[in-house]
This record gives C-alpha cells, structure tokens and sequence, in this order.
C-alpha cells in the first residue's frame, strides 16, 4: 500500500513540477521582454502605415494645387523632392534599433511635414483653391492622416518606452542579460519633431 | 575548549539568525519597489483629467438644455440597438493645454466608446471655451465616416450654427449628421451588428471551452492526490476550491460581454472597449 502510495506520488510530482515552474517563470516575468517587443513593433509598422498613406496623398494635392496655383513653383517642388526623399528611404526592421538609421528617417520625414505645412500656408492666399472641393477633401485627408501619424507616433513612444524601461528594469534586466541578449533597446522620436503638430486650418 | 566551540556555533547562529530576516525584508523592498516603478511605467502619465462617462451625452461644460439631452440620448440609443455603433456626444469646460485632437484621441481611448471587436465607435466633442469641435472616429468606422465627410459635416451642420450661437442647434444636427452617415447603407449597418455579435459569441464559446478543460484538468489533478494520500486533505480541498473560484470570475465577465444589451439600457451604460487611432476631423469657430 505504502509502496504504491510513494509510486502515485512521484507519478504525479512531474506534472505538478511542470506547472509550477511554468507559472513560476511567467510570474518572474520571462514572457514580458518579448511581448513587449511585439507591440512595439506592431506600433512601428502603425507609423509606417500611416507615413505611408501621407506619402499616397501627396501627388493628388500637388496636381489639385498646381490647376489654382501654379506660380508657386517653389513650395509645389518642395514637396515633390521632399516625398521623393523620405520614400527612398529604405526602411527595414533594423531602422527602429540603428539610431543613425532612425535618424535619417525621422529627419527625411519631418522635411516632408514641414514642406508639406507651407503648401497648405500658401494655398489659403488662393480663394479658388481654398474654395474647391476636391481641394478641401484633399486637405481634411492630409489633416487626418497627420494626426494619425501624431497618434501612432505616441503609441510607438509609449511602447518603446515600457520595452526599453523592461530591458533596463529588475527582473525583466536579470532575463535580457541571460536569454534575451539580442534583444537591444528601440530608438523613439524626439520632442522637438513631437512639437510640429498637424497645420491648423481655420474656418471663417 | 568545547565550549569555545559552542559559542562560536551559537554566534554563527544568531548571526545567521540575525541576517536572514534582515536579508529577506531588502529583498522583498527591492521587489515592491520595482513592482510600483513598472506599474508607474506602464500604466504611463495621463496628462488630462477626464469627465466621467456617465452617458452617451456628457455634458461636462453645461452648455445643453435638458430637452436636448434627452432627444440626443435617444438618437444615440436607438443608432446602438439598430447598428450596435456607440456615438457618444461630449462637451468640456476645457482641453486643459492640449490640442483638440490629442484630448479627443485620449478621451475617447479612456472611454472606451465603440464595441471592443469592432471599434465602431464616434465620439462628438464639443470645448466651447476654446471654440473647438472634433469628431473622433474609432478604427472600424474610418471607412464610412472618413475624414473628408466628419470635415464636412463640420463646416456644414455644426459651426454654422456655433456661429449663431446656438450649441445645442449645432450639436443636433452634427449628431444627426453622423447618424445619417453611419446608416447610408442600411444593409451594411445590419451586417455590422451581425458581425458583432457572431464573433464574441464564437470567441465566448472557444474560451468557455477551454476554461472547462482546465478546470476538469485540475479537478483530475487535485483529485488524483487527494485519492491518494490521506495526510494534508484540508490544505487540497482548500486548493480546489480556490481553483473554481478562481475560474467563476472568467464566467461573470462573459455573461456580462454577451448579456450586455440590457445592462446599457438600465443606465449603467459604459464603452464597449473600442480604440481610435485619430481618424475624424476638427474644427474650430
């Protein structure tokens, strides 16, 4: 009877062992350095996503702007080259962990937004322009998706920010030390591009 | 000579004694402390104080007359029970700093305003101290309220109105507006709340499930070292126990994500846990 007590019990103290550990290490937090770096990647390509459809509007707005104001040969230029710059910028997963690569990319993009502000600032001097509707359509899309940007560029900042404070952090520092040695800390934008915020337009 | 020995034996051990406890309460600091710096960390700095949702019309700055909160509260009732869309109407005595679109991205996120699967939520906001409207539409209606449309029904339906002075007038009829919008196509409306309801119920069903091949999983366990030992049966039972109480709290949480209809119409109305990523468009007057 003993004996068979004693066999039941270790039959069971594997699995029960199992368990344990497995409960024990996802309490300690082992699964936290990778899920993190999920979501911020996933965040990344919402930036992306979103750089991209602004990059899409582009070539409509400067067809619509040059039939009302072609004279502004210089800002419509600005634009162009300042898409054709930031497009070919090769973007890959690298570019969120490569601060020289982020960097070029942020800057090539923010070029784009601040080209992209003086079009719509001289456009308001055309009172046809500002009038049409294919124009006024163009520009709550542009509008809207700059703000898309400002939101996805938040939620990259914010899941950056809890996946660079796990890896320097006690326990999630203890793991990135000894099975996540590959995982390095993610690059974010800087306050001063944070500040250029979507061109305000007035209704009067 | 022995007792040199024994004494050295007893210092070792009061020493021993002395640390461990020591030892073991840093140690357990060290945890809370970095427990309450992630929790800091992860839950993040909210920079706004938001109104409580008390509603699908908050009207936080005073500035709607009861008659029209309630023809809009109906509006808004009866667009959820026809297309399951949660549109919820806000107004704010102040945006406390930020911009329009920053406050209602925030707002509606903490909300949760728009079925969670779905994300079909919109979300009117009104600061009439800093002559700011923004319509805020969740992920899963960009495509039909796109930001060309929120912008025209801006300049169309509400600052008209704002201009003349009459906020209620305008609130109404951007309402109206978007609630047109969301129905231009009835068919698809209807497929939206079908949708929805499919999906949780199908995801309630896998989870309802699985939660029972767990518990049936430690029921077996548990009942397997209760047969076969006798010493220690308290401590399992108590250890069963807490397993099913534990898996009773899964159970509430679906009765209350699928039985959720007559909930909202009780008053105890609250978002369905739907996001925005900053689809829509502001205005000012």
């Amino acid at each position: 009877m003993g004996g068979s007590f004693a066999a039941r019990l270790s039959g069971l103290r594997a699995p029960l062992f199992a368990v344990m550990v497995s409960l024990l290490l996802a309490g300690c937090g082992i699964n936290v350095i990778p899920t993190s770096e999920e979501h911020a990647k996933a965040m990344w390509s919402e930036v992306l996503n979103q750089y991209q459809r602004r990059s899409d509007l582009i070539p409509n707005l400067v067809e619509t702007v040059k039939g009302y104001a072609s004279q502004e040969r210089d800002v419509l230029t600005s634009v162009i080259e300042a898409r054709a710059k930031a497009t070919s910028i090769n973007v890959d997963a690298s570019t969120i962990t490569d601060p020289e690569k982020f960097k070029q990319f942020q800057a090539a993009q923010s070029e784009l937004g601040r080209a992209l502000g003086r079009l719509i600032a001289v456009s308001e001097a055309y009172p046809d322009l500002k009038s049409s509707q294919n124009f006024l359509a163009l520009q709550s899309q542009i509008e809207g998706t700059e703000n898309r940007i400002a939101v996805a560029r938040r939620d990259y900042i914010r899941a950056v920010q809890a996946y660079n404070t796990e890896l320097k952090t006690f326990p999630g520092v203890l793991w990135a030390a000894t099975l996540y040695r590959s995982y390095k800390p993610m690059e974010t934008f800087t306050i001063s591009e944070e500040q250029t915020r979507a061109p305000q337009v007035r209704f009067n | 000579m022995s007792g040199r020995v024994v004494g050295r034996a007893w210092g070792r051990g009061g020493f021993a004694g002395a640390l461990a406890p020591a030892a073991v309460a840093r140690a357990w600091l060290a945890v809370a402390l970095a427990m309450a710096l992630l929790a800091a960390f992860s839950t993040g700095a909210r920079a706004y104080t938001f109104p409580p949702l008390t509603g699908r019309v908050v009207d936080a700055a005073n500035i709607l007359d009861p008659v029209s909160r309630a023809e809009l509260e109906a509006r808004l009732v009866a667009q959820e029970e026809k297309a399951s869309d949660q549109v919820v109407v806000a107004t704010v005595p102040s945006l406390e700093g930020g911009a329009v679109e920053d406050y209602a991205n925030e707002l509606f996120r903490a909300w949760g305003i728009g079925q969670a699967g779905k994300n079909n939520g919109v979300l009117l906001l009104v600061a009439p101290n800093e002559r700011k409207v923004r319509i805020e539409v969740g992920y899963g209606l960009e495509g039909i309220l796109t930001d060309a449309v929120a912008s025209t029904i801006i300049r169309n339906a509400i600052v008209p109105a704002f201009k003349a002075g009459d906020m209620p007038d305008g609130i109404l009829k951007g309402t109206d507006a978007i609630i047109e919008i969301l129905n231009l196509d009835p068919e698809e409306a209807r497929a939206r709340a079908r949708a929805e309801a499919e999906e949780t119920s199908l995801e309630d069903w896998l989870g309802v499930i699985v939660l029972i091949l767990m518990i049936a999983l430690w029921i077996y366990i548990f009942w397997r070292a209760a047969r076969s030992g006798s010493g220690g049966r308290g401590a399992r039972m108590a250890g069963r126990r807490k397993r099913s109480g534990e898996a009773a709290a899964p159970v509430t949480t679906w009765d209350w994500g699928s039985g959720g209809g007559s909930d909202r119409d009780s008053g105890g109305w609250s978002g369905g846990g739907g996001s925005s990523g900053g689809g829509g468009a502001s205005g000012s007057w």
